[in-house]
């Protein structure tokens, strides 16, 4: 077995990163954690995480980025804000996952091949074309992108789906998809810009 | 000695009590068996059991049967003396019997809570309750002597809790004379520049109080100046008081400190205890500037005059007032006090002592007190965090617990290093615009705004980092650690250990006793815990009492504390204090030892062996005389008489030998 270094080095750390998470919306009250750890108790998905909210939020406050970003908690939160409800210091955990999430994708470093990303991915795309989700081109989609053989086994149910009505056949779009790109493109400028300031 | 002896044949009424202490005594002796066994025995008139005898329908049964059973005697077998001895005394009273003709039995300390054979502990019970209904027949009508209380009072230790206390006895129009060791009052706060949680400044709130006591008509201000010696008793203490000489006139000098200018050495070279050695200062000195008495002093070990005798003494010559005096010499004064209040605080740990944070190796470690001196804006850098390499750090590193809850040095929680390091963070941080990192092994806040204290400090966005740290090293692995100082710690809640390259470390170093605990606490006579600080009459209900009475401790020499603690406890020491002077005279337990003259040879044995030096000799009639107030009927004298001339209160052969026989007569089979 390979030894590989575990000590973390102070130049492993970004500090502008802590603060990026501290200036936005939800991530305000990261720093005033104090790790009492109810968030990972509460949490129904933690039972799966390689670092629990807890460890989570201590690494991001500390500037751990690469840790943090490339974790698979920040995907298998489900959003119950079970966490939140709980939390002593009121922070807005599940936001600060969102934040992790969006900053993951765009910075390209997220878990491949893990649906989750993908999933989040794939449906802001299509709506951005379409303006509307089709079911059955998104979980195509999904599967040949993450799992080939998971797309096979799930193609009965698919196809007893759609047969049944479950599932649209053919993509729809809604009118003015232009309009919705403008509405779109204009909220990624300005989420951007906020960034950069 | 009980063939002829009289009160045999007439035995007294005897009133015997047991309690059941709810569950406490009766949960593992059978009270029943023991109340009716009692009544048997010789003597017992009355023999009752009673769910909580301390109670006041307890306490009324007693007095009532007094009186309608015309009992003579008492016992009760209840808890320990200790606790209830004076109740049952006060019930006896009541009845119209005197308190002495009173015997208590412990069968809770000393039967119910160690024993867990019920049988055996009911028989022991029976035993010892023989033993006092034997012994009580045979105990005399004794009366308390009181004695007058002197009411001036000393405080020893100048630091907030000794000025709290002298403050609190001056304005309630006692006379008090204030002792303390260095050259100014103020102690370890006037070192401090913030104080937590508030944040305001340290010499702004205790500066005023420092001059209150200057100014006070009633406090006698001794400072430079040590207590050698205590005797005397509660209410009535003779104390010598060494005044070191400062070789200035304390009542001439006006602080005005010309002579520091004009003193021989041109530049400050010399150690500056003050300044935590930060500083410089010269021979001829004043700690700061609000020092209390203002007045310089001289130190001998660095001025030429005083070691050589060869300067020309330019600070006397620009004296205007004519202050200096070379030739002082250190002076004993006395005085007669009723109360003393010791205050005499802490000593820092010594942060060498733990190698691997390289205090004194590397300079850029720091002792919190040096920071404190540091980030002050009267201290050496004028309140700039600068480095003894004259650079700014970037990076910061406080150690948490250093000679703390650790069984290497010190086991205990230090109590006010967890908040004064969040100061020094902030203090830092705001001072320097550094990185601050805390490494501690739990954040202790406990007190009223601590945690809110806490929680700004963390959104003031102070690294945190749970784990003792292991090492300060100057060896670098990344290029970012060249040229710094290196802090390794498991940052237990992260998972990992971590390498955190700082320019400053601070260790935040526990607080310890005095190194001269040991001998001021044998100087009051008082006691002390395992770990050196001064011992308390009872860790919650007495913390300011000891156990010597009329002596009272506050502040940082009893535990570690805070200055919130500290002076809430000076005020308690001197209401204590107070209850004792305003009462006028304080009751003596009538316990003591008395010489039958006629009987006393005169051989001097009990003299030496007395602890408390209240025997003498009376050289005229060759007899011994023992001063019943000074007495604390400890008995030693009454055993070591050759001829049997020393009796004692309350233990009269007579109590002892049938006490004794009570307990060897059961007819039990072992």
């Amino acid at each position: 077995m390979p030894l590989e270094r575990k000590v973390k080095y102070e130049n492993e750390c970004d500090k502008e990163f802590a603060d990026w998470v501290t200036s936005q919306t939800g991530g305000e009250n990261l720093r005033h954690c104090i790790q009492c750890g109810i968030c990972s108790a509460a949490c129904p998905l933690s039972l799966y995480m390689d670092y629990t909210p807890r460890r989570l939020i201590n690494l991001a406050r500390a500037g751990f980025k690469k840790e943090v970003l490339s974790s698979l908690t920040i995907w298998l939160c489900a959003s119950c804000y079970a966490c939140r409800v709980e939390c002593p210091k009121e922070i807005q955990i599940t936001d600060i996952m969102y934040l992790l999430k969006r900053k993951a994708i765009e910075e390209g470093v997220y878990p491949r091949r893990f649906p989750i990303p993908v999933l989040a991915r794939e449906f802001g795309r299509m709506v951005f074309m379409f303006g509307r989700v089709n079911e059955t081109l998104l979980v195509t989609d999904l599967f040949l992108r993450t799992n080939w053989f998971k797309f096979l086994s799930m193609t009965g149910l698919g196809l007893n789906l759609i047969r049944t009505g479950r599932m649209s056949y053919l993509p729809e779009h809604i009118k003015n998809r232009g309009q919705l790109r403008k509405i779109m493109n204009a909220i990624d400028t300005e989420a951007k810009k906020g960034e950069t300031k | 000695m009980s063939d002829n002896n009289p009160v045999q044949k007439n035995l007294p009424r005897i009133g015997f009590y047991i309690c059941h202490c709810g569950t406490n005594i009766a949960g593992t002796i059978d009270v029943a068996e023991v109340r009716k066994y009692a009544a048997g025995l010789p003597g017992v008139a009355v023999s009752r059991d009673y769910k909580y005898m301390c109670s006041d329908p307890g306490q009324e049964m007693i007095a009532k049967d007094i009186k309608e059973q015309k009992l003579e005697r008492l016992v009760v077998a209840a808890c320990s003396p200790n606790l209830h001895e004076e109740t049952f005394r006060k019930a006896a009273l009541k009845g119209g019997l005197n308190p002495f003709y009173f015997q208590m039995v412990n069968i809770r300390e000393h039967v119910a809570w160690v024993h867990t054979d019920k049988k055996a502990a009911t028989e022991k019970a029976k035993d010892l309750s023989r033993a006092a209904i034997a012994r009580v027949a045979y105990h005399q009508s004794l009366e308390k002597k009181r004695v007058p209380v002197d009411p001036n009072v000393l405080v020893v230790g100048g630091g907030i809790a000794g000025i709290h206390a002298a403050l609190t006895l001056a304005n309630a129009g006692k006379k008090v004379t204030l002792v303390e060791r260095e050259a100014t009052i103020g102690g370890h706060m006037a070192l401090f520049d913030k104080t937590f949680p508030t944040l305001d400044c340290a010499a702004c709130i205790l500066t005023p109080k420092m001059s209150a006591v200057k100014a006070h008509p009633n406090i006698t201000l001794w400072t430079y100046s040590e207590v050698e010696k205590v005797e005397g008793y509660v209410g009535n203490y003779k104390v010598q008081v060494k005044r070191k000489p400062r070789y200035v006139k304390e009542d001439l000098c006006v602080g005005c400190m010309e002579c520091i200018d004009a003193c021989v050495f041109k530049e400050p070279k010399f150690h500056d205890k003050f300044n935590q050695g930060l500083g410089k200062r010269k021979p001829v000195y004043i700690d700061f500037p609000q020092a209390t008495p203002k007045v310089v002093l001289v130190d001998p070990e660095t001025c030429i005059q005083l070691k050589t005798g060869k300067c020309k003494k330019s600070c006397a010559a620009v004296c205007d007032r004519n202050a200096f005096d070379f030739e002082q010499k250190p002076e004993i004064k006395e005085i007669q006090v009723g109360a003393i209040v010791l205050a005499t605080g802490f000593k820092a740990y010594d942060a060498k002592r733990d190698y691997v944070y390289g205090y004194g190796r590397y300079p850029g470690v720091y002792t919190a007190l040096e920071v404190e001196r540091l980030v002050n804006a009267s201290g050496p850098t004028s309140g700039e965090i600068v480095l003894r390499d004259g650079k700014r750090p970037k990076a910061v590193g406080i150690v948490h617990c250093v000679g703390s809850r650790d069984a290497k040095s010190n086991k205990w929680c230090s109590r006010v290093c967890c908040m004064y390091s969040l100061k020094l963070a902030h203090l830092i941080k705001e001072h320097s615009g550094a990185d601050v990192y805390n490494f501690y092994i739990d954040m202790r806040a406990p007190g009223k705004a601590y945690e809110e204290f806490y929680d700004k400090l963390l959104g003031e966005g102070v690294q945190f980092i749970r784990g003792r740290v292991a090492e300060v090293t100057d060896w670098a692995m990344t290029p970012g650690e060249e040229g710094r100082l290196v802090m390794r710690v498991e940052d237990t809640l992260a998972g990992f250990v971590r390498r955190i390259p700082v320019d400053m470390v601070v260790l935040s170093t526990g607080l310890e006793p005095q190194a001269d605990a040991q001998e001021v606490r044998r100087r009051f006579n008082i006691g002390c815990g395992t770990e050196g600080f001064f011992q308390e009459r009872h860790p919650k209900l007495a913390p300011v009492n000891t156990f010597t009475d009329g002596i009272y401790i506050a502040g940082a020499c009893q535990a570690p504390r805070d200055i919130p603690d500290t002076v809430a406890q000076a005020g308690a020491a001197a209401a204590e204090a107070l209850a004792l002077i305003d009462a006028g005279f304080v009751e003596l337990e009538p316990n003591t030892s008395r010489v039958i003259e006629d009987e006393c040879c005169g051989c001097k044995s009990c003299i030496s062996l007395c602890p408390y030096s209240a025997i003498t000799f009376d050289e005229v009639k060759k007899k011994a005389v023992i001063n019943e107030v000074l007495c604390k009927g400890c008995g030693v004298c009454a055993a070591a008489c050759p001829s049997g001339s020393i009796r004692q209160n309350l233990f009269e052969d007579d109590e002892i030998f049938s006490e004794i026989k009570g307990i060897l007569a059961n007819d039990r089979k072992i």
